[in-house]
């Protein structure tokens, strides 16, 4: 028996690779994925572990410690103290909002000035700061703002004073995710604390005069007392596994994109081995015939899968091996910093993949087995293999239904549910069981389908697409199987691009509603000196100028951020949306809670609350409730005399400025430029650029997501192609006899083509569909103002792109059906 | 020996050569045959297994390259045509009946019929449909698939399906071999009627001597050579010409 499956499984090495390649990608990717973290955090421990010999004992400040959680500065003389201590280096840490070029603050976030120890900083040119007028620069920023060695770099310090600095070098941030994303300005440590202000140490590094780095800790610890204190291999070991969790979330993700494209691959070998199966009934009933028994027939099936998981799972790890690989490279020359270390299968990616691959492979080929063993024997002695109509069973409209019903209920929960993590809980849950419906309905809707996806090709194409159309219906089963696979991967990009345009627009919605303004001033650092607004107002060419100043008071005895806005902008420039109460004619002693914060302290319109700062009380009455989540005021909104009233003469937090009709935007904007020119900390933004860079964020998203769901889409097409060439080997003496009938080479192609093309656009109507109903129903589970908006022109993309793709799939086997000899495949009976 | 009545032949052989393989393995399938069939007759091909007479059938009908030679059918000569010419003379000139039937699975037996017409983009002669479905008596069967008729009733459709584009030749293969021999009579009576009443021209390679005695002519192969013909057979003719040619 061994030997039989063997034999066959060598005679047909095409049928073989084409099934594999699915398993082949599938473990691949999965194999990839492990391949790259496995690198990444490789690398991150050899590059810790380097950095780790260097340092004998850490101290670090204990969780929750003040103030600012950083080391009293006490603690630097008492690890100086300690015997066997060389040297003591503190970190420290802070904003230095470093100015560009263009005289504004750099980045978003203040760029924050350190003092790194010598032994920790990775200087990458010029060398460290040794004197209080010197700085280095991380390299990002450096390149980014072009900064060399050499040059004279501006901060600001802690007062909002420039401060300049001699530039003497560049340096790596290294694995420092934050100073990484802000960028970081380097001094000695005393120039660090003057600049930053900054009170304390995050961290000392001490160097050990002899001691091994356990006793140095022991009594470090004892010297410090309450902070933490651990040798430095202890301490790079603590930063490699929280690393560790982060490549495990990478992990994690595209793991689930790997799982999507083995079910995929799962039902293209299902179906491929459902079709082999029934092309080999007289061989499985010439087996039965000659002895045979069931048993030994399903065990052929059964090893053949297993032979044919066992390969491809060898080549998918190569192949993940190599993707492995390719990805490290990929993302290195984009610039990622990711330490270098070796790119090896790891025995658990190996198991992992091995396992997988097999298992899912024998999985697969178990149902088609079963029914390999229900051919009678004399089968073998019939003619004519007949096909067998495909009826719709009660049974299977039964579980339809059931799975449709349940899905259905458990997405209408969801929808209708308050939006928030259950609910969307709920709504995938549902769609799970509905796509579970799907499959089991999928050869009673693949003919109806089909019909509607030919309609126009059978009208196009003629006598080849009305056969194609035909043939496409004839074994709802097998085009069923075939096209779900394609469904997965076309739900799964539709829904996410109805989500992502959902998201945009409704964020953009949200955008014009929270910035009805053209410019929004911030600072990186305090608030906006009040002549900013004087001198914005005075200019012709801007319409509104709407300031928010905010304090932090105690309100009925706990703190919260209490602010007011321009007076004369309630009302026009913003538009406070209340969910009871009002805020027209607001003034004099009144209040706006947003909701959330009045749900909190339990007071309603007409109560009254106290605000209390600086020993000073004012009450104020409730007379609005603002819905938070559209509004832009702050927890407590007072009248601006009132504010006054109570906290003096504040700077503005924010300002929105918004154009004259009219006035071109060049011009609006040097207005704001010139009125901010002198206050570097001032940042402007427009409310285009904010909606850009969303745009931006959104749009690579939606094109990572994409890429990863390409794979699942390249296998359901593998199955296309597998399923059309087992149907043309089926049909070959139809195929010649349509020959004989006159039918070109050019045409017989044609039929094939359009018969994939209708399985391809049948895949991704019934993707779409699900897809745009997931997408509805998820969008609306995740906030309660969504302006649900349809991806059109995506979606239509989707639809040419799958009936293109399958087009695509049946090239070969066309070509194969095309080039048969009409002869001999008629003689052959 | 060499046929007499070349007058009006629908399809004539010369010299047809037919060689498969090459060297030692070569098999000489046909040895070059001159032969002519006349138009508006029905002419039966018979010989021994191996004897080449399905190769005869295969090359005259343009679905196989001849070695050497030439087939001319009606006024054109097909061993110069490429195959996309083959394919368009086929659509035109010639209809085809099989042994075992060969529709299309996903087709009525009506659209089956009109198929050939369909692929040539031709209309169907209203007229002509009505006459031929009369003749193969299938009028109340136009709308089943050919999953639902009898081995009988498919043959039937198949005859019809040949006659129905007025094709200046049909070669039939074996027709009646998968037949009961009542049905097999019917389908041979409707291919002789198709001959006497619509004109048609038919070729038919069959090792069936009841078969052959409904043709007008039996041409007798062995061993890829012509080597023997009856006129206006009987089955007993037929039959003591095989046993001439066995012995």
């Amino acid at each position: 028996m061994f030997r039989t499956t063997l034999t066959g499984l060598l005679a047909h090495r095409l049928r073989l690779v084409l099934t594999s390649l699915a398993i082949v990608l599938g473990v691949g990717f999965i194999a990839g994925t492990f391949v790259l973290t496995d690198t990444i955090d490789a690398g991150f421990s050899q590059s810790f572990a380097a950095d780790a010999d260097k340092v004998d004992v850490v101290v670090t400040p204990k969780d929750g410690a003040e103030p600012d959680g950083n080391l009293p500065e006490s603690a630097l003389a008492a690890v100086k103290a300690v015997q066997g201590v060389k040297d003591a280096q503190p970190m420290v840490s802070g904003d230095a909002p470093l100015i560009g070029k263009d005289g504004k603050v750099v980045g978003d976030y203040p760029t924050a000035g350190v003092s790194i120890p010598a032994s920790r900083i990775k200087i990458t040119s010029g060398r460290a700061p040794s004197a209080a007028a010197e700085a280095v620069l991380d390299r990002n920023t450096a390149k980014a703002q072009g900064f060399a060695p050499g040059a004279t770099v501006t901060v600001l310090d802690q007062a909002g004073k420039r401060q300049e600095f001699h530039l003497v070098g560049i340096f790596d941030v290294g694995l420092d995710q934050d100073l990484a994303y802000r960028g970081a300005v380097a001094f000695t440590p005393g120039t660090a604390r003057r600049v930053t202000g900054a009170k304390g140490f995050t961290e000392i590094d001490v160097i050990s005069s002899g001691p091994s780095p356990e006793r140095l800790r022991t009594a470090v610890a004892a010297a410090v007392g309450d902070a933490e204190a651990v040798t430095g291999r202890e301490h790079a070991d603590e930063v490699a596994k929280r690393n560790h969790v982060d490549t495990s979330y990478m992990r994690l993700g595209l793991l689930l994109f790997g799982a999507v494209a083995l079910l995929v691959a799962a039902l293209v070998i299902y179906n491929t081995f459902n079709i082999l199966v029934a092309q080999r009934m007289r061989e499985m009933a010439l087996l039965r015939c000659i002895g045979a028994t069931k048993r030994q027939v399903f065990g052929s099936i059964v090893l053949e899968s297993a032979v044919v998981g066992l390969l491809s799972s060898v080549l998918g790890l190569l192949t993940g091996l190599g993707l492995g690989a390719g990805a490290v490279a990929v993302l290195r020359a984009v610039g990622t910093d990711i330490p270098t270390g070796t790119v090896s299968l790891s025995p658990q990616t190996i198991a992992v993949g091995m396992c997988t691959g097999v298992v899912v492979t024998m999985a697969a080929a178990l149902l088609p087995a079963r029914q390999a063993t229900r051919v009678p024997p004399v089968a073998a002695l019939r003619t004519q293999v007949e096909e067998h109509a495909f009826r719709t069973g009660v049974v299977r409209v039964v579980f339809a239904a059931l799975f449709l019903l349940a899905g259905a209920g458990l997405t209408a929960v969801g929808v209708l549910q308050k939006p928030g993590q259950a609910a969307l809980l709920a709504v995938m849950a549902g769609g799970v069981l509905v796509f579970f419906a799907v499959l089991i309905l999928g050869p009673v809707i693949v003919r109806p389908l089909s019909g509607l996806a030919g309609w126009v090709p059978a009208r196009l194409f003629g006598v080849p697409g009305r056969l194609a159309v035909s043939n496409s219906r004839r074994n709802p089963k097998r085009a069923a199987t075939t096209t779900v696979a394609l469904t997965v991967g076309v739900t799964l990009m539709t829904f996410m691009a109805v989500l992502t345009s959902t998201m945009r627009t409704t964020v953009s919605g949200q955008l014009d509603q929270q910035f009805p303004a053209d410019y929004i001033l911030s600072s990186q650092t305090g608030t906006i000196p009040r002549q900013v607004a004087d001198t914005l107002r005075a200019s012709r060419d801007l319409a509104a100028v709407t300031e928010f100043r905010g304090k932090k008071a105690k309100v009925n005895g706990r703190e919260f951020e209490v602010g007011t806005v321009t007076q004369s902008a309630i009302g026009t420039a913003i538009e406070p949306e209340a969910s009871s109460g009002t805020m027209d004619g607001f003034g004099g002693s009144e209040v706006a809670v947003a909701d959330f914060v009045a749900q909190d302290l339990g007071v309603k319109v007409g109560d009254t609350v106290t605000v209390a700062s600086g020993g000073r009380k004012t009450p104020l009455k409730v007379v609005a409730v603002l819905k938070a989540d559209v509004s832009l005021l702050p927890p407590f909104t007072m009248a601006e005399q009132a504010f006054e009233q109570h906290f003096g003469t504040v700077g503005d937090a924010r300002i929105l400025v918004d154009a004259s009709d009219g006035v071109a935007p060049e011009r609006a904007r040097k207005v704001v430029d010139d009125a901010t020119a002198a206050y570097p900390a001032v940042k402007v933004g427009s409310t285009t650029e904010i909606r850009g860079q969303f745009d931006e964020a959104i749009d690579s998203i939606l094109m990572i997501v994409t890429g990863l769901l390409a794979l699942a889409i390249v296998i359901s097409l593998l199955g296309i192609a597998n399923t059309l060439s087992l149907s043309v080997h089926e049909r070959t003496r139809e195929s010649a006899l349509l020959r004989a009938l006159g039918l070109t080479r050019t045409q017989l192609r044609g039929m094939l083509s359009v018969e994939a093309l209708v399985l391809g656009l049948v895949g991704a109507i019934v993707g779409v569909v699900l897809g745009v109903a997931y997408g509805w129903a998820a969008t609306a589970t995740l906030t309660e103002n969504v302006s649900f908006r349809l991806p059109i022109e995506q979606i239509l993309i989707f639809i040419a792109a799958s009936g293109l793709a399958g087009v695509l799939a049946a090239v070969l086997p066309a070509r194969r059906a095309a080039r048969a000899s009409v002869v001999g495949a008629l003689a052959d009976s | 020996m060499t046929t007499t009545t070349q007058v009006r032949a629908a399809v004539v052989a010369r010299g047809l050569t037919k060689v498969y393989g090459e060297g030692d393995a070569a098999v000489h399938a046909l040895r070059g045959i001159d032969v002519g069939f006349a138009a508006e007759a029905f002419t039966a091909i018979m010989g021994p297994s191996g004897s080449g007479k399905s190769t005869l059938m295969h090359c005259l009908a343009g679905l196989d390259t001849v070695t050497d030679g030439q087939v001319i059918i009606g006024d054109v000569e097909i061993t110069g045509l490429n195959d996309k010419q083959l394919t368009l003379l086929r659509r035109e000139r010639v209809g085809f009946i099989f042994q075992a039937f060969n529709l299309l699975p996903t087709l009525t037996a009506e659209q089956n019929i009109l198929l050939p017409l369909e692929i040539a983009g031709r209309q169907a002669d209203q007229a002509l449909f009505d006459r031929v479905i009369e003749t193969v008596g299938l009028r109340d069967r136009l709308r089943h698939k050919p999953g639902e008729l009898s081995g009988g009733q498919q043959q039937r459709v198949a005859v019809a399906r040949a006659l129905i584009s007025k094709p200046q030749v049909i070669f039939a293969d074996e027709p009646t071999g998968n037949l009961d021999s009542r049905s097999g009579a019917e389908v041979l009576a409707f291919l002789r009627r198709s001959v006497r009443e619509l004109g048609q021209t038919i070729v038919m390679v069959t090792h069936d001597p009841v078969a052959a005695s409904y043709a007008d002519r039996v041409v007798f192969l062995r061993d890829g050579l012509l080597v023997s013909e009856v006129e206006r057979p009987t089955p007993q003719t037929v039959l003591d010409t095989l046993m001439a040619l066995e012995a």
